[in-house]
């Protein structure tokens, strides 16, 4: 197959950037970028955006807050008591530490 | 042998020495409230971002957090261990979010004022990229823009996102779902999932474009 507009090529971007695209169209894709400079630059900025965006909504949770989740959970759940020290806080950034795995 | 009607998600060992996900579930199932609170522990951070991304609200968030878990620990005894309990816990996090969010909006004195279209690139007749599409602002951030304006401007960009596509991005770009995931937790089909993070992304790409290069007016 053959790209013959940037449109095509932005509209498969979302696919293209998860290499999810199938090898055909992602090789056709690759062959538009090689000879449309605006549409390199458009796919780093698309890629760029999902990086800055998960960096500036990252946000620290608030101790008071985990204070009343704990006071709360433990009304409701029989033997529920916050662990102290023994389970290390989750560096802000590391999503991957506790972000849902693929099923 | 015993037989396993389902097969168990694979879980990555710790690295931390802690218990697994898996074994915490199978003690808290048994009556281990000390096993739910550290899977309460590990999980609390990453279920706050998304309620407070997705709500805008600390009291919101608070409320969800507490719902979600406590909705987990009742419904425990229906987890099969067929998905990641992080995901699982996701995703009662996400339906109790949307639930709020959606009755806010029948609310009587609910916005109605969410953008019927999504800002995106513009292209000419032919279907080129206008020119306006064409600068690489792709390097340009840094700490020093993230912690002010850059991060202030993203904030409000994702905000201003109509709600069914900011948390299809938001549990697809930031917190890593699959789009399976999503597309469950949503009711929404995997296309459909793609389609919104595809014009999630576009449309914050193009604030994001216009802080890096401002309009001239």
């Amino acid at each position: 197959m053959q790209l013959h507009h940037c449109k095509e090529c932005v509209d498969l971007l979302g696919e293209y950037v998860e290499g999810t695209l199938p090898p055909d169209r992602a090789k056709a894709l690759e062959e538009h970028l090689s000879a449309c400079p605006p549409c390199i630059t458009f796919v780093r900025t698309y890629k760029a955006t999902r990086g800055l965006c998960r960096k500036a909504l990252s946000r620290e949770m608030p101790q008071e807050l985990m204070s009343s989740l704990s006071s709360f959970l433990g009304k409701h759940v029989p033997g529920f008591a916050r662990p102290k020290s023994d389970t290390p806080a989750a560096p802000e950034d590391s999503a991957a530490d506790s972000a849902p795995k693929k099923v | 042998m015993e037989e396993h009607p389902h097969q168990p998600a694979p879980e990555e060992p710790r690295t931390d020495g802690q218990p697994g996900d898996r074994e915490l579930v199978e003690r808290s199932q048994k009556g281990d409230g000390e096993a739910f609170a550290i899977l309460v522990e590990r999980h609390q951070r990453q279920l706050y971002r998304l309620a407070l991304r997705m709500t805008g609200s600390e009291a919101d968030a608070q409320e969800i957090l507490q719902e979600a878990f406590l909705n987990a620990y009742q419904k425990l005894p229906l987890f099969r261990g067929d998905a990641q309990f992080s995901s699982w816990l996701y995703r009662i996090a996400a339906n109790s979010a949307l639930m709020r969010l959606r009755r806010k909006r029948r609310a009587p004195d609910a916005l109605t004022d969410q953008p019927l279209e999504l800002a995106g690139p513009r292209f000419s007749a032919e279907g080129s990229l206008e020119p306006t599409s064409s600068s690489d602002w792709s390097q340009r951030a840094d700490e020093r823009m993230m912690s002010g304006q850059l991060g202030s401007a993203i904030n409000k960009a994702v905000e201003e996102l109509p709600e069914d596509y900011r948390t299809v991005f938001l549990l697809k770009d930031v917190d890593g779902l699959s789009n399976e995931d999503i597309a469950e937790s949503l009711e929404l089909t995997v296309p459909a999932v793609k389609s919104r993070l595809h014009r999630a992304r576009l449309a914050l790409r193009e604030k994001l474009g216009e802080f890096f290069d401002p309009p001239a007016k």
